[in-house]
């Protein structure tokens, strides 16, 4: 019975469950109900306000006989894959040698991770400059002298999306290298100081003992940068507004359109259960993976 | 003393009496105004508002090329506080009537006989189910060419007859190392040629069949294919800059020599005007070349949200007049660069290119000429414009052949049906 537990202890086991359930409450509120209500939306045929009838699957019909959601879906992939590989290995290879005992570390350490402390909006919009054939990069090169010079991939729709990786990686790297170096400060020294007595290389003590010990540190990597790569919407809107020619189009601008500049909420809805569906799939079964080995998760 | 405590008496009970009095209703209106130009022009409204005893309470939501003001009406009405006043462009308007969210201005119309003061053709825009449910204070003119007179000169070009012309003229401005024509990547940029050729090369039944009833004939046919071909040949008329370039930085690109033209609707205007040039002195306002005059624009509406209170029904239909009336038309558009709404409105005090767009109207409204404009909204509804946007866009910035244009906005138009 209940009543032979002291009333303090009754408090104690109940106080977490109070505490938390105002925000358990926000959550299932905000985040569950409404992508039931965007999946419903989704399922109408609303356009310039919600309308709760059924059309089936037609706006999903629609979205993918859109060329531009075909542009945005394969944009998102070049710019996860490639921002999510370039940050993770630049961040790790920085993190390791920042980690080599060298002097002003913190002064470097500040350096990388300034560009974190910038908006997405300032860091595309500098970017917009310093890419632009005619203000940037490419002229401060001609007017060197190296006149054949030519960098102008913003303008290019074909290279576009790599402009965005760019200014991307140079924003987030320094935030996964923050995250390793953590990782790295975290490895009990003895553990590499025993290797070394049994002689093993520097590269090889990384490869082998360091870098697999950084697992944890991974996962925060990688689930924060995903995240930012599948909500990175001020950044294209700032460097390139989706152009040149919609050739940077991405899903979270593709739905920013259809729902509020062209009156399509059925499509622009349909659009956000399609990113859901991509973050679940992807996400859930890596965290699933990563959470169960550990046991008890993090 | 008597005296002087009957004073203070007198002012203790007057004082909130006159403040009473004071008090204006207040009348909140959504708008997208917010450059400084704009922001005078509202003022001119405001203004005769106070005067009416209404005052105005601002809500400027700028950005996005508007898409910002539509998120925060959005979000107000889902909340079930709509703003009193809003402006609409193009099919906002519309939209939200069919939903039954505006006001009717029907006694108002009746009673001052607007519908008569007004181009017929601005109707469309103003009444859904024969009910009026807002009011125009300007009219802006898409199809214009803003010209560099000193360059001109400077290249030994006049004023272009035809698309062909303007072509060849390029040709030879690029010779004296001047860029042909300011723009930018950004589509609708690129739309406001597309739109001016569409009409231009084809007459103003095509643009209506192709751009306004969006015929699948007319879309597909062969006239699409040589006006997707002249837009074609403009690919090399800009420079290597102009990626992500605003509007204002094209215009005033023109300004100050490095470019010869733009086209752009007469909000460009005000850049010229406020560096102190003169139009037909130092820089040139001329319609887009074609063989078949015609009129294309873009206008400005406010209209009021249905909200159960006498107060801000009253400071509805004090906005409806205010805009309606012929002398604030007549300065708002001073300063906005646009021309007034009413058909009525002395034009004396404005400059010659206004003047210009005003007595070219009228011409266009005799001969059946004048129709909204695509890029900006006063054709087809956002879902349709904004097809004709990603494909023209696509087309100019790629190697994307004419057929494949033409094809691509055939798909892409049906499928939003």
């Amino acid at each position: 019975m209940s009543g032979s537990i002291p009333f303090s202890d009754r408090i104690a086991n109940w106080l977490p469950r109070l505490v938390l359930a105002p925000s358990l409450l926000v959550v299932l509120v905000v985040v569950y109900l409404f992508i039931c209500w965007t999946g419903w939306i989704s399922l109408s045929s609303s356009m310039i306000v919600p309308k709760y009838d059924f059309v089936g699957l037609s706006q999903y019909v629609r979205l993918w006989s859109t060329p531009r959601w075909h542009t945005a879906v394969f944009n998102l992939v070049i710019f996860s894959v490639l921002f999510l590989g370039i940050t993770t290995l630049l961040g790790l290879l920085m993190a390791i040698l920042l980690d080599q005992k060298i002097r002003c570390e913190g002064a470097l350490r500040a350096i990388f991770l300034y560009p974190m402390a910038l908006s997405f909006i300032v860091t595309g919009t500098a970017w917009k400059w310093i890419l632009n054939p005619a203000l940037g990069v490419q002229k401060v090169v001609n007017d060197l002298g190296w006149t054949s010079f030519v960098f102008d991939w913003i303008a290019r729709p074909s290279f576009a999306i790599y402009c965005v990786v760019i200014a991307a990686v140079w924003q987030s790297t320094g935030f996964a290298m923050a995250l390793f170096l953590a990782g790295l400060r975290g490895i009990d020294n003895s553990v590499i100081k025993a290797a070394q007595i049994e002689g093993a290389s520097l590269p090889l003590i990384y490869r082998q003992i360091v870098i697999p010990m950084l697992r944890p540190a991974f996962l925060s990597v990688i689930v924060l940068l995903s995240y930012i790569a599948i909500k990175s919407f001020d950044l294209i809107l700032a460097l390139t507004n989706t152009g040149p020619g919609s050739a940077t189009e991405m899903p979270s601008t593709f739905m920013y359109s259809a729902t509020f500049r062209r009156d399509q909420m059925g499509v622009g809805a349909a659009s956000a259960m399609m990113m859901l569906m991509t973050v679940v799939a992807i996400i859930v079964p890596y965290l699933y993976s990563e959470l169960k080995e550990t046991g008890d998760g993090h | 003393m008597n005296k002087f405590k009957l004073i203070l008496m007198a002012t203790a009970v007057a004082l909130p009496l006159a403040e009473q009095a004071m008090a204006e209703t207040k009348i909140e209106g959504l708008h997208v105004w917010t450059s400084a130009s704009e922001v005078k022009a509202l003022k001119v409204i405001t203004d005769k508002l106070a005067t009416m005893g209404f005052e105005w309470q601002d809500s400027a939501v700028g950005g996005a090329n508007g898409a910002n003001a539509q998120q925060a009406l959005r979000t107000r009405v889902a909340a079930g506080n709509p703003p009193a006043i809003m402006q609409f462009l193009g099919f906002e308007g519309l939209g939200w009537a069919k939903e039954g969210a505006l006001r009717s201005l029907n006694d108002l119309y009746a009673k001052n006989g607007w519908k008569a003061d007004l181009p017929p053709v601005m109707l469309q825009f103003l009444e859904q189910d024969a009910n009026f449910f807002s009011t125009p204070i300007n009219m802006h003119r898409q199809n214009w060419v803003w010209a560099n007179k000193a360059v001109f000169d400077k290249a030994g070009i006049s004023i272009p007859a035809s698309w062909d012309e303007l072509i060849a003229s390029g040709e030879k401005l690029k010779a004296i190392g001047v860029t042909p024509i300011a723009m930018s990547d950004e589509s609708w940029q690129i739309e406001e040629l597309f739109e001016s050729i569409l009409i231009d090369v084809n007459g103003p039944d095509f643009y209506k069949k192709a751009a306004i009833d969006l015929d699948e004939t007319a879309l597909s046919s062969p006239e699409m294919i040589k006006t997707f071909e002249i837009l074609g040949k403009l690919r090399g008329m800009h420079d290597a800059g102009f990626t992500g370039r605003d509007w204002s930085a094209a215009t005033n690109m023109v300004a100050n020599g490095q470019a010869a033209m733009q086209v752009m609707g007469d909000w460009a205007k005000g850049e010229f005007l406020a560096k102190g040039m003169k139009p037909g002195v130092d820089f040139l306002c001329f319609p887009t070349p074609t063989a078949t005059p015609n009129y294309k624009f873009v206008f400005d509406t406010f209209g009021g949200f249905t909200i159960d209170n006498a107060d801000i029904i009253k400071g509805q239909d004090a906005v409806a007049e205010a805009i309606m009336d012929p002398e604030v038309q007549k300065n708002f558009n001073l300063i906005k660069g646009s021309i007034p709404a009413r058909l009525d409105v002395s034009m004396d005090d404005f400059d010659d290119c206004a003047k210009r767009s005003f007595s070219d109207r009228v011409e266009a409204i005799k001969n059946n000429a004048i129709y909204g404009s695509l890029t900006d909204g006063f054709a087809v509804e956002p879902r349709f414009s904004g097809v004709f946007q990603d494909v023209v866009g696509k087309f100019f910035v790629t190697d994307m052949s004419a057929e494949d244009a033409v094809q691509a906005l055939v798909d892409g138009i049906n499928n939003a049906r």
